[in-house]
C-alpha cells in the first residue's frame, strides 16, 4: 500500500542544515502501523510528507500506486486520506457537526444527503452524536481530538494518518481513542505516530522506531521484545548507592529492604545480585535508544 | 467536485475582518458629516475610496490565507492552491467593494460631486485598481515571507511611501507604479498606462502567490 524508499528531508542550508529524515525505507500494508520515537525524531515530518503537505528532499514514496513526489500524485493521495495532525487547529465557533460537514465539503463530498448521513455516522462512531450541535470551543481536549478523528474519517479514507493523537488525553480518553483506532484499522491503513510506548504496544502488530531521522527498528512488538532479551534486570540496593556502569534505570520502587531498580543495558555483571527479567516494550524502546548513539 | 461552501466560508470568516473596515467606513462618514463643506467632502470621499480602502484591503489580505486555525487540515485536503487563494481574497475584495460603493452612495447623497475624477468608469477604476494592487501585494508579501506581519508591513510601507512622495511618483517611470494616480492625479496623461501596469503587477503578484502556495510546508 505504501512503499517508501530512501526518503530524506533536510531543512535549512549550509552549516545550519538539519536532516529531519535520513534514508528511510519502509513498506506499510493494511492494518495498524505504529511509528515510535522520541520528540524531534522526525515523526511529524514523516507524517506530513505522507499527508502530502511537506515535500521530501529525496527518495520516493508511492501510495496505492501514486507517486507522492508529484503534484498529480499528491492530489490523488489527498483524496484517499484522513489526517489528524499533532497540533489540531479547528474553527471553534462551529459546532462539531458543522466542522465535520465543512471538512467533508473540502474533501469533495458534494451530495448533501449522502454527506449529512456520513457526518452523522462518523460523529456516532466517535461518540459525539449527542453533542453534535454544540460549539467546539466548549469541548474538552479529548472531545476535540474526537472531532479531529471524525473529520479525518468523513471521506472514508483508505489511509488514516494520526500524529500523536493521545498526547494530553486522560487515561480513559486514551484507552477509548486507542480502541477506536484499532477498530478503524480493520479495513484500512492506520498510521499512528507517538512517543508513548504503551499506545503502540496496545494497538500495533507492526511498528518502526525512528530516531534522529533514521529507522532503528522495524518489526512486530514481539520482535522488539525478543531483541531486548538478556538486557533487562531488577536490582535491589540499600542506602544511597545507585546503579551505574552504563545501565539505564527504567523504573524504581522503594521497598522495605531498599530501592528496587529496573535496569536496561548491555551487561549487569558488576552487580551479582541483579536478576535477569522479562523485558517489556518500554524496556525494549530504551534498549534501542541506548544503542542509537553508536550508529 | 466544487469543494467550496459559501456558508462555511462566511461562518469561518473572522469577525474582526468585518469590524475593521466598518470602523474606517464609519469614521469617514462621521468626518464628512462634521466637516460639511463641498470641497472638504470631496477630499474626504476620495481619500476614503482611493487611499483608505486599498490600505485596509491590503492589510486584510496579508492575513487572509495564513491566519487560518485549520490551515494544516485544509492543506491535507485535495483543494487546489488557486482555490485557496481565490476563496480567501475574493471575500476581502467584496467587502472593500461594498464599503467603497456604500461610501460613494453616501457621498452622492451628501452632495459630493465626483466629476473631477472623470466619468463613472474612471471613478470606479480609481479605487478598484489600487485596492486590487494592495490586496495582491498584501497576499504576496505574507506568502513570500510566510508571515502575515511581512505582508502587512509591505502594504504599510508602500502605502506610506507613495502617499508621502505622491508628486514624485507622478513623473518618470515611477508613474506606472503610482498606486493612487487615479484618485490623486486623475488628469494625468498616462493614467490608462498606469492602470494597465498596476493591473499587470497585481496579476503578477497573484501568480507568484499561487506558485508559492504549492510549498505548503512553509506555512504550517
Amino acid at each position: 500500500m505504501i512503499q517508501i524508499t530512501n526518503l530524506t528531508k533536510t531543512y535549512g542550508a549550509g552549516n545550519k542544515t538539519v536532516h529531519a529524515l535520513n534514508g528511510v525505507d519502509l513498506q506499510i500494508n493494511s492494518g495498524m502501523f505504529g511509528l515510535l520515537g522520541p520528540n524531534g525524531a522526525g515523526k511529524t515530518t514523516f507524517m506530513r510528507i505522507l499527508a502530502g503537505i511537506v515535500n521530501p528532499s529525496g527518495g520516493s514514496i508511492r501510495v496505492d500506486g501514486h507517486d507522492l513526489t508529484t503534484e498529480v500524485g499528491k492530489h490523488a493521495v489527498k483524496s484517499m486520506l484522513g489526517y489528524l495532525p499533532q497540533e489540531l487547529g479547528m474553527y471553534t465557533e462551529l459546532s462539531a457537526e458543522q466542522f465535520v460537514d465543512y471538512m467533508a465539503i473540502l474533501k469533495g463530498l458534494d451530495d448533501s444527503k449522502k454527506r449529512n448521513k456520513r457526518v452523522s455516522e462518523v460523529l456516532e462512531m466517535v461518540g459525539l452524536h449527542d453533542v453534535a450541535k454544540r460549539k467546539i470551543k466548549g469541548f474538552s481536549g479529548g472531545m476535540k481530538r474526537r472531532v479531529g478523528i471524525a473529520q479525518a474519517l468523513v471521506n472514508d479514507p483508505k489511509i488514516l494518518i494520526v500524529d500523536e493523537p493521545t498526547a494530553g488525553l486522560d487515561p480513559e480518553e486514551r484507552i477509548r481513542f486507542r480502541n477506536l483506532l484499532v477498530n478503524l484499522a480493520a479495513d484500512r491503513v492506520v498510521l499512528l505516530s507517538t512517543h508513548i510506548v504503551e499506545d503502540i504496544g496496545q494497538t500495533c502488530r507492526d511498528l518502526a522506531v525512528l530516531a534522529k531521522g533514521r529507522i532503528l527498528f522495524r518489526g512486530s512488538p514481539a520482535d522488539m521484545l525478543q531483541a531486548t532479551e538478556g538486557h533487562v534486570w531488577t536490582l535491589t540496593m540499600s542506602g544511597l548507592e545507585k546503579p551505574n556502569h552504563d545501565l539505564t534505570v527504567v523504573s524504581m520502587l522503594h521497598l522495605a529492604e531498599g530501592t528496587q531498580y529496573r535496569l536496561v543495558g548491555a551487561s549487569a555483571e558488576s552487580y551479582p545480585s541483579a536478576q535477569l527479567t522479562q523485558p517489556g516494550l518500554e524496556d525494549a524502546y530504551v534498549w534501542l535508544m541506548k544503542q542509537e548513539p553508536e550508529r | 467536485m466544487k469543494r467550496f461552501s459559501l456558508k462555511y466560508t462566511l461562518l469561518t470568516y473572522r469577525l474582526d475582518q468585518l469590524w475593521f473596515p466598518l470602523a474606517f467606513w464609519a469614521f469617514f462618514v462621521i468626518l464628512t458629516l462634521l466637516l460639511s463643506n463641498e470641497e472638504q467632502d470631496f477630499n474626504i470621499a476620495r481619500a476614503y475610496i482611493g487611499v483608505a480602502v486599498p490600505l485596509i484591503g491590503g492589510f486584510m489580505a496579508a492575513y487572509a490565507i495564513l491566519d487560518d486555525p485549520a490551515i494544516e487540515l485544509r492543506f491535507a485536503t485535495p483543494i487546489r492552491a488557486a482555490q485557496i487563494l481565490f476563496e480567501r481574497t475574493i471575500l476581502i475584495f467584496i467587502i472593500q467593494t461594498v464599503s467603497a460603493l456604500a461610501f460613494i452612495v453616501f457621498a452622492l447623497l451628501s452632495g459630493v460631486d465626483f466629476a473631477p475624477l472623470g466619468n463613472a468608469l474612471n471613478l470606479h477604476l480609481a479605487w478598484i485598481v489600487p485596492t486590487l494592487t494592495m490586496i495582491a501585494l498584501g497576499t504576496f508579501g505574507a506568502i513570500l515571507g510566510a508571515q502575515t506581519m511581512i505582508g502587512s508591513f509591505l502594504v504599510g510601507l508602500v502605502w506610506i511611501i507613495e502617499v508621502i512622495i505622491r508628486d514624485g511618483m507622478a513623473v518618470n517611470n515611477w508613474k506606472y507604479a503610482y498606486i493612487f494616480m487615479g484618485i490623486l492625479a486623475p488628469e494625468h496623461p498616462d493614467l490608462i498606462g498606469n492602470q494597465v501596469a498596476l493591473f499587470a503587477l497585481s496579476a503578477t503578484f497573484l501568480f507568484f502567490t499561487w506558485l508559492l502556495l504549492h510549498k505548503q510546508e512553509r506555512y504550517i
